[in-house]
């Protein structure tokens, strides 16, 4: 599961000039033409630089995204829910294997992007700084969250780095089943006893600021994603990407009698576009920069897992075939 | 404030401060999958796969690549031992820039063709040669091939680690897994129930 705000850094375009300017528009028009680019071939080295970043914070965001759900499973209300969670939180780790392959391919090491994740230098989706008090909390983030992340995966799945895309579209199908799962476990809650009515509808209070921040700050404020649009790594905007989640949950929200807590929430019938009280943007800046209610507790669960299994890893790779770093090919 | 109940904060020891940066190969030697949906499709790759063993690279990539419905096998090759080509546009062959060679002989080796860019490799054909590049050569003189191909991967065939007649019990019981599906998570009676009742 993963969000549109991606936070990449600043695009500056100068660094284009130094590139061969005739394999760029080779590179520029294939991808114009709709073909994918592969491992081996020609690429300006921002493409590679974005390209990296994105594909990684992605798949951080599925392995820190395990878990506050992962905390749930042996909290689950009954075997069923317990093994469609365990098997949910095995998919979301999966993903995060499938991603840091397909970053390694452009040349960044996977024991290099977990250094970065445990110092801090790399980031995840912020929505998982956020605490999860109850299971209606994971109910929310089975359904309403991987929904988020689904809108956003179909439509990168759609973009120009090939091994990213069939990453993407291994895990839309898998994302699939973690939406009636998610979908199922809210029905349940909000349709059944007032006690599980409220839950719900607390958990779906607690989350609805952060959920509208998960696609990333407004278009107005997200500047240089012009190029990242134009080689097709950014897909959507994160103003669609918001619009495009509200218009397919809102109304399913409703069905089930709960409220969103936002008066302001509405759909303007003359542009087609939802209305809503903007989430406090400063929030989000000071929780992506590490002061969130959750982000040291989430690094020290994986820095934990990191100095526990050390000795395993050390173990194991005494015994490996070989012991020379190679690229995943695709 | 509702106080935190996470079994991870009440009862593991979390570990805080830095944590040293990782020692080269940490995360274990790369390895690639190839996977067969149904006899009797090629076998198409699937995607990387860190371990310490062609073995244990097999275990990882059957729960990594083949949690779902069905599979017949998987192959598994360590990707140091693959040979790639360079990449074509779409429609010009990579073949053109090899010779043609019918007679071949010595090792086997097995071909792996992209048609595609965005899509993946899969067999194509398996030739016998004396070298990587007359590997080449006969590949082009003795494999068939409708589309112009714009990518080769080839291996030495007894480099590849394959499933056997007798491994596929390891998917017997992957249909049985219903919670791991999708269909298996309907709740339009339940919503229909309920909007029944509101409305009385």
């Amino acid at each position: 599961m993963y969000g549109g705000g991606y936070l990449f850094e600043k695009t500056n375009t100068s660094e284009l000039e130094n590139e061969d300017q005739e394999l760029l528009a080779i590179f520029e028009a294939r991808i114009a033409r709709g073909e994918k680019i592969e491992p081996n071939d020609w690429m300006p080295a921002l493409y590679r630089k974005q390209l990296i970043r994105m594909i990684e914070q992605h798949a951080h965001s599925e392995i820190i995204g395990a878990l506050p759900e992962g905390s749930w499973i042996t909290r689950a209300p009954g075997f069923k829910r317990k093994l469609g969670l365990m098997a949910k939180v095995q998919d979301e780790v999966g993903h995060g294997q499938l991603l840091y392959s397909a970053a390694e391919t452009l040349g960044k090491t996977r024991e290099a992007m977990i250094d970065d994740l445990l110092s801090g230098r790399s980031k995840y989706s912020n929505i998982f700084n956020y605490p999860v008090y109850t299971w209606a909390d994971s109910c929310f983030i089975s359904w309403l969250v991987d929904a988020g992340a689904i809108v956003n995966q179909v439509a990168n799945s759609k973009g120009s780095y090939g091994p990213y895309c069939r990453a993407l579209e291994r895990i839309c199908i898998e994302e699939s089943f973690h939406l009636k799962f998610g979908h199922h476990a809210v029905t349940y809650l909000a349709t059944g006893t007032s006690e599980q009515q409220k839950m719900m509808q607390e958990a779906l209070n607690r989350w609805w600021p952060p959920m509208l921040q998960f696609f990333g700050p407004p278009d107005k404020e997200s500047v240089h994603t012009e190029i990242l649009m134009r080689w097709k790594v950014k897909m959507l905007s994160n103003d669609d990407t918001r619009q495009q989640w509200l218009d397919m949950y809102v109304p399913k929200i409703w069905e089930l009698g709960l409220t969103i807590p936002d008066e302001k929430l509405k759909k303007n019938e003359d542009t087609g576009k939802w209305e809503y009280t903007e989430p406090d943007w400063e929030e989000f800046i000071r929780v992506i920069n590490g002061n969130g209610p959750c982000n040291e507790e989430r690094l020290n669960v994986r820095k934990t897992a990191e100095k526990r299994g050390k000795w395993v890893r050390k173990a194991i790779l005494g015994t490996a075939e070989y012991k020379e770093y190679v690229a995943p090919l695709a | 404030m509702i106080e935190m109940i996470d079994p991870r904060l009440t009862r593991l020891d979390l570990q805080t401060g830095e944590v040293p940066a990782k020692t080269k190969l940490d995360q274990l030697p790369t390895y690639e999958a190839f996977v067969q949906a149904k006899e009797p499709r090629p076998f198409k790759h699937e995607g990387g796969i860190h371990a310490t063993s062609i073995n244990m690279a097999l275990i990882f990539a059957k729960e990594q690549y083949t949690r779902r419905g069905s599979c017949s096998g998987i192959w598994i090759i360590s990707t140091k031992d693959i040979i790639v080509t360079d990449i074509t546009d779409n429609s010009l062959d990579i073949y053109d820039r090899f010779d043609e060679i019918q007679d071949c002989d010595g090792d086997e080796y097995t071909i792996f063709h992209m048609t595609k860019r965005g899509s993946q490799h899969s067999f194509a054909g398996t030739v016998k040669a004396s070298s990587p590049e007359n590997a080449l050569s006969c590949a082009k003189g003795n494999i068939e091939r409708k589309k112009p191909v714009l990518n080769i991967w080839l291996v030495k065939t007894a480099n590849i680690h394959k499933t056997t007649e007798e491994d596929k019990v390891l998917w017997t019981t992957t249909p049985e897994k219903l919670f791991r599906e999708a269909i298996d998570y309907k709740t339009s009676d339940k919503l229909k129930q309920f909007k029944e009742a509101q409305r009385k």
